[in-house]
């Protein structure tokens, strides 16, 4: 096991007959954020739950700080931190009345006023739950998963929902939690927020793992996906462009587009051609590889960056 | 921090959002003493009552009383305890190493004393406004029937959370119920003037005998009210709760049945 805070063997669950993990294997290590990548419907939150204790599995082994979780109890319970994906709070109580109730359940709890500053809800600590803003409720939720101390800390899709300012917001917080070392086990549907803050990347498809490695591992594999797109110039033919950059282009509504393995060459081909030939381009857009993109690629070379063994 | 001590901190802290939400306030506290109020204002003079002429506030004080200890311990409890399930909230708690017991006790803790501070109050404005006379058996009478009565409302309370799949229909379904049984034991209109099929319905619930148990004990001279029938049906009420509780409570929203 060594420095393994979770692991996870041949994990399988079915709901009504209909096998939802069909043999999930991963591990996270002690001190790192693992980002736990999928869409809708994959099996993040299954998984996660599991993890949690909440649900009973079907088949496979699960370890979790040492404790199997469907047998864990009340001193487990100590040492691990849960954000829940969609769970309100009662609105009548203030953020620092809220916090306060959970600490009282831990055996070791943090100090609440440290807790709430470091949630970024030092301005807050007196408001009502209830006239918070989207962005802020989440903090409180982090709040509490953190006041009792953990080991651990699953965070179940803390962005989903929060506009970019409350995004960029969570993703601040969750760095300064991975600097102080805190072992955090992070699911998302967003490819960016994984590349952003995790350490080490699972991508969960249809229950199974399609990709899994480092930021920078996945990158380098699926280096394909960034998209370079723009509104198409008056009186410029597609095969003018395509021509240009070497690669086709397609067009999308008033949009051309093309996908790019190595965009600072494309780019500047792009740019080069265009203004040898007075061609002005307009809201010139490069977009990193979304989860989409990301599954199409798998899809695309099966063989790729897939291991679901290890 | 003991369990014991735990699950008094949950009720305070219950209690404290219990007083800042108006609806529950309103409906809770609020409610009862206008009832008291406005019964005593329609009925004057006397109402035969077992045999007896009896003034219309000792026949309507306990009637009252019983009503409350039915809408505070069961209604509120149910739509309490269903709301914060349905916000995840009771997801959230079994997440944490606080065992789930406790936080069903503070809610019944916080129940018991919203109960009983309003028993006292609707007490103190029957004594005091209406005359209605308070002697040892009475006040015996009001503790043993305060005390069986919510402890079976609080269990059926949690019983019926399951058929509640929202907040909002528990909002309906509590004082519903409480409602409908209010009429048919003989709480709003003088059982002298109820059709007998109607109050034997009523019998069969334990509302009846919360009421008939505490008119007792307020209108017969001496008596204490307790029998052993109102007793008995209390109990086997509360133990039905308990057991339909045990066996169906769900802890996470209703998304995830």
């Amino acid at each position: 096991m060594g420095d393994r805070v979770i692991e996870v063997r041949r994990l399988r669950k079915s709901y009504g007959g209909v096998e939802r993990l069909h043999g999930i294997s991963f591990s996270v290590e002690c001190g790192e954020v693992f980002g736990f990548l999928g869409t809708n419907g994959a099996g993040k939150t299954t998984t996660i739950e599991i993890l949690e204790g909440y649900r009973a599995r079907d088949g496979g082994e699960v370890s979790v700080l040492g404790t199997d979780p469907a047998r864990a109890g009340r001193d487990w319970r100590n040492r691990i931190g849960l954000v829940l994906q969609e769970s309100e709070l009662n609105p009548v109580y203030t953020v620092r009345e809220t916090v306060a109730m959970f600490s009282r359940y831990f055996r070791r709890p943090t100090d609440l006023d440290g807790t709430i500053m470091s949630a970024g809800l030092a301005d807050k600590a007196g408001e009502r739950v209830g006239r918070l803003s989207g962005g802020e409720r989440r903090r409180v939720d982090v709040a509490i998963g953190l006041v009792g101390d953990p080991e651990v800390l699953f965070l179940d899709e803390p962005t989903t929902g929060l506009d970019p300012a409350a995004r960029r917001g969570m993703w601040a917080l969750i760095e300064g939690l991975r600097r102080a070392g805190k072992t955090v086990f992070l699911t998302t549907h967003y490819m960016e927020e994984a590349q952003r803050l995790a350490d080490r990347i699972v991508i969960l498809q249809a229950g199974a793992i399609a990709a899994q490695g480092t930021a920078e591992q996945l990158s380098r594999s699926l280096g394909h996906a960034t998209r370079i797109s723009f509104l198409a110039p008056p009186q410029i033919g597609l095969a003018q462009v395509s021509a240009a950059v070497g690669t086709r282009v397609e067009q999308d509504g008033r949009w051309l587009g093309f996908r790019s393995d190595q965009a600072q060459r494309d780019l500047t081909a792009l740019l080069g051609w265009a203004a040898e030939h007075s061609v002005e381009l307009t809201d010139i857009r490069v977009s990193p590889p979304t989860l989409d993109d990301v599954f199409v690629q798998l899809a695309a070379s099966p063989g790729d960056a897939h291991d679901d063994s290890s | 921090m003991s369990d014991a001590a735990l699950a008094a901190a949950q009720a305070r802290y219950a209690l404290k959002g219990f007083l800042r939400e108006p609806r529950t306030f309103v409906f809770t506290v609020i409610l009862p003493l206008f009832l008291l109020v406005i019964l005593n204002g329609i009925f004057r003079g006397r109402s035969s009552f077992f045999r007896m002429r009896v003034p219309f506030a000792v026949y309507y004080t306990p009637a009252i009383i019983s009503y409350q200890i039915m809408l505070a311990g069961y209604s509120s409890l149910l739509i309490a305890v269903t709301a914060e399930r349905e916000r995840g909230m009771l997801k959230r708690l079994r997440g944490t190493p606080m065992p789930s017991w406790i936080f069903l006790t503070g809610e019944i803790i916080r129940t018991t004393v919203v109960v009983a501070v309003t028993v006292v109050v609707l007490v103190a404005v029957g004594s005091g406004v209406y005359h209605v006379p308070i002697q040892a058996h009475t006040v015996i009478g009001l503790a043993v029937y305060t005390v069986a009565g919510t402890a079976c409302m609080c269990a059926l309370g949690l019983a019926s959370t399951r058929a509640c799949a929202t907040t909002e229909a528990a909002s309906v379904a509590g004082p519903f119920v409480t409602l409908i049984l209010g009429f048919i034991s003989g709480v709003f209109i003088p059982v002298s003037i109820m059709p007998t099929w109607m109050l034997d319905v009523g019998k069969l619930f334990p509302l009846e005998h919360v009421a008939r148990g505490l008119q007792q004990a307020f209108a017969v001279p001496g008596s204490t009210g307790i029998t052993a029938i109102d007793l008995a049906a209390l109990a086997a009420w509360g133990a039905a709760g308990i057991v339909t509780a045990l066996v169906s409570f769900r802890w996470e929203p209703h998304d995830n049945w």
